[in-house]
């Protein structure tokens, strides 16, 4: 038997060691990354939907106390598979640095996913803020680094609101465990949440999203969407299912963030940002049941990191920088139209199971969350999943539209090449990984056989459709004229002050 | 709710943090809103500080001749490490506007948000 104690920080503080040496020698260190991903996915996989949990404190009496339990199983599981699939399609377009970098914000995220004691929460958000800035400005131009700036000063000013939060729970529980929570003033608590809300990007907080999904490289936001914004869920969690006016609050807050993230996802043109508006949305649901919101984060981070993988084709990567050097040696394209055929494929297949359409990932957690929030804000949920297919509805049109007007695209319909394209399916590794994972999404749908009932696949359906049909009737509005995406700092900034505020208010003398 | 001289003490941090709060969303530079990030972080760090010593302001460090009344070495500990993070912060804000002040040297939001 080995001694969990030492186990587990061990494997916590493995990642960010295995970065370092990465820094020195890179090559060597690469596949051993990947064996500890893989370790990493399996070992936290097989532990999904026990009741296991480990209670644990670093340095002896009184130090800092971690529980890895049902929270943070899913969670890890959801991010090193994200982390996998970024590093086995982008491997080639890794800069220098790159993948040290995901590994040291991998650490961040266990210990943010494990931690129960406020002040590590704090400084393994501030590691991760600081990653994910590096991750941001790796495009190296003017727009992204400005993107990296905004993201950091309202990072750092939303570390700060919670750090006052903090103390001001100190004066009055005397520790900072999580736990301890329940004695702290209404204050405190609001501090507390906006910041964490602000990591995450749920709604008003939320707003810097969409402006660095869309301009950051596509495995930077695949990173983004899928690890990134789930380390505040983990916390939120936690906190809603021991205190009871938070978890209140945090159904109005999500139900608000889905809806009207998702409105304006429905009119925003650009597929990147519409991407991002949608990621706000679902995170706003994810936030409304605390027993499956880790699940929830896990399953949108996965299909958010497959699709912002394949939103574009391997040879154009949304800049027109890469794409102009990628068109002179055309060889490759060539031989990588069943690649491209592929890559819309798991586009289409990730963006149903965010849907939630039947027989996918995403229809299970759906369920979960809709079987466990109350009847009130079942009605709003069922309105955000049906403008979350009209969204996903626009987003395959667009894509399948930009696949068809390729001039390879029509060789893959030719019989006569059938069976050179089938060859050509298994001749690279990245076919594999998007092979196994549009079968993985399909079999993780067997998980919970009892949620197929004939109502629950009628409604998915019908909501799917419909999502389409509104697609069609939306389709023509000029929305350019009232959605105007917002980059302005201040509003970026101040957002975290103004969901203080309305939390504080709700808690004193709204009390929903 | 009644003012104990603990409570009095913090009113000129929580007066810095309000300063601080105001220079970041009135700016017009990103110079100023660095600066006004820091001095937020100054505040908050002071207020741990502040808060530590309410139980007493000597220095707890067990001697042969003890004191009668430590100020609390917990939170003063843990703020060591905000201290060290908010430079870091600082540090990488700079780096970034030494980049983009090549470009548009008054670093104005007007130049930089096109």
């Amino acid at each position: 038997m080995i001694d969990y104690q030492i186990l587990f920080p061990f494997l916590i503080f493995l990642p960010a060691l295995l970065g370092f040496v990465g820094c020195v020698i890179p090559k060597i260190t690469f596949p051993f990354s990947v064996l500890m991903l893989l370790g990493y996915a399996l070992g936290s996989f097989s532990y999904i939907g026990s009741n296991t949990s480990y209670l644990y404190t670093l340095v002896g009496e009184g130090g800092i106390q971690f529980s890895v339990d049902s929270y943070s199983f899913p969670l890890i599981f959801g991010s090193c598979i994200t982390l996998l699939i970024v590093f086995g399609l982008f491997f080639k377009k890794f800069t220098h640095y790159y993948y040290q970098i995901c590994l040291v914000l991998l650490s961040a995220l266990l210990i943010s996913f494990t931690t129960v004691d406020l002040v590590s929460m704090f400084i393994s958000l501030e590691l991760l803020g600081f990653s994910a800035f590096l991750l941001i400005a790796d495009r190296n131009d003017r727009k992204s680094l400005f993107n990296a700036f905004q993201y950091l000063i309202g990072g750092g000013l939303a570390m700060l609101i919670y750090l006052i939060g903090v103390v001001q729970a100190f004066t009055f529980t005397g520790s900072f465990l999580l736990e301890d929570l329940v004695k702290a003033p209404e204050t405190a608590l609001c501090l507390i949440v906006a910041g964490l809300l602000t990591k995450s990007g749920v709604f008003l907080c939320g707003m810097w999203v969409p402006n660095i999904y869309s301009h950051a490289n596509s495995q930077s936001s695949a990173v983004l969407a899928g690890c990134v914004t789930c380390a505040g869920i983990a916390p939120i969690a936690r906190m809603s299912q021991i205190l009871n006016p938070i978890s209140d609050s945090m159904i109005v807050i999500g139900v608000i963030s889905a809806v009207i993230a998702a409105i304006y996802a429905v009119f925003e043109r650009d597929s990147g940002r519409a991407l991002g508006w949608s990621s706000v949305s679902q995170l706003g649901i994810a936030i409304l049941s605390p027993t499956y919101a880790c699940s929830y984060a896990m399953q949108h981070g996965i299909c958010k990191a497959l699709l912002f993988s394949t939103l574009y084709s391997s040879t154009v990567d949304g800049s027109s920088d890469s794409a102009n050097i990628n068109i002179k040696n055309d060889i490759n394209s060539k031989l990588s139209v069943t690649n491209e055929f592929l890559r819309v494929v798991v586009f289409i297949i990730a963006s149903l199971s965010i849907m939630g359409f039947p027989f996918l990932a995403g229809f299970i957690t759906k369920n979960w969350i809709k079987y466990d929030i109350p009847y009130e804000a079942k009605i709003i949920y069922t309105t955000a999943a049906l403008l979350t297919s009209t969204v996903y509805a626009r987003l395959i049109f667009d894509r399948i539209k930009n696949f068809i007007r390729q001039p390879y695209a029509r060789s893959i319909m030719t019989l006569s090449r059938a069976s050179k394209n089938i060859s050509d399916l298994f001749s690279s590794s990245q076919n594999y990984i998007l092979l196994f994972s549009i079968i993985s999404l399909i079999v993780a749908s067997t998980a919970a056989p009892a949620l197929f009932t004939f109502s629950a696949v009628q409604s998915a359906i019908v909501s799917a459709i419909l999502g389409g049909i509104l697609f069609v009737s939306v389709v023509g509005i000029q929305a350019d004229e009232f959605v105007k995406p917002v980059t302005r700092t201040l509003d970026l900034v101040g957002a975290p002050f103004l969901v203080a505020a309305l939390l504080l208010a709700n808690l004193i003398y709204l009390k929903i | 709710m009644d003012l104990t001289p603990e409570k009095l003490r913090l009113i000129p941090m929580v007066a810095l943090i309000i300063i601080g709060c105001f220079g970041l969303l009135n700016s017009k530079t990103m110079l100023r809103s660095l600066l006004s990030l820091d001095v937020i972080d100054t505040a908050t760090i002071s207020i741990f500080v502040l808060i530590a010593a309410s139980a007493g302001s000597q220095t707890p460090i067990v001697t042969a001749s003890r004191y009668s009344s430590y100020s609390d070495p917990y939170p003063q500990a843990i703020i060591l490490t905000a201290i060290v993070i908010g430079f870091a912060t600082q540090a990488l804000l700079c780096a970034i506007a030494l980049r983009l002040g090549r470009r548009s040297p008054m670093l104005r939001y007007r130049d930089l948000e096109k």
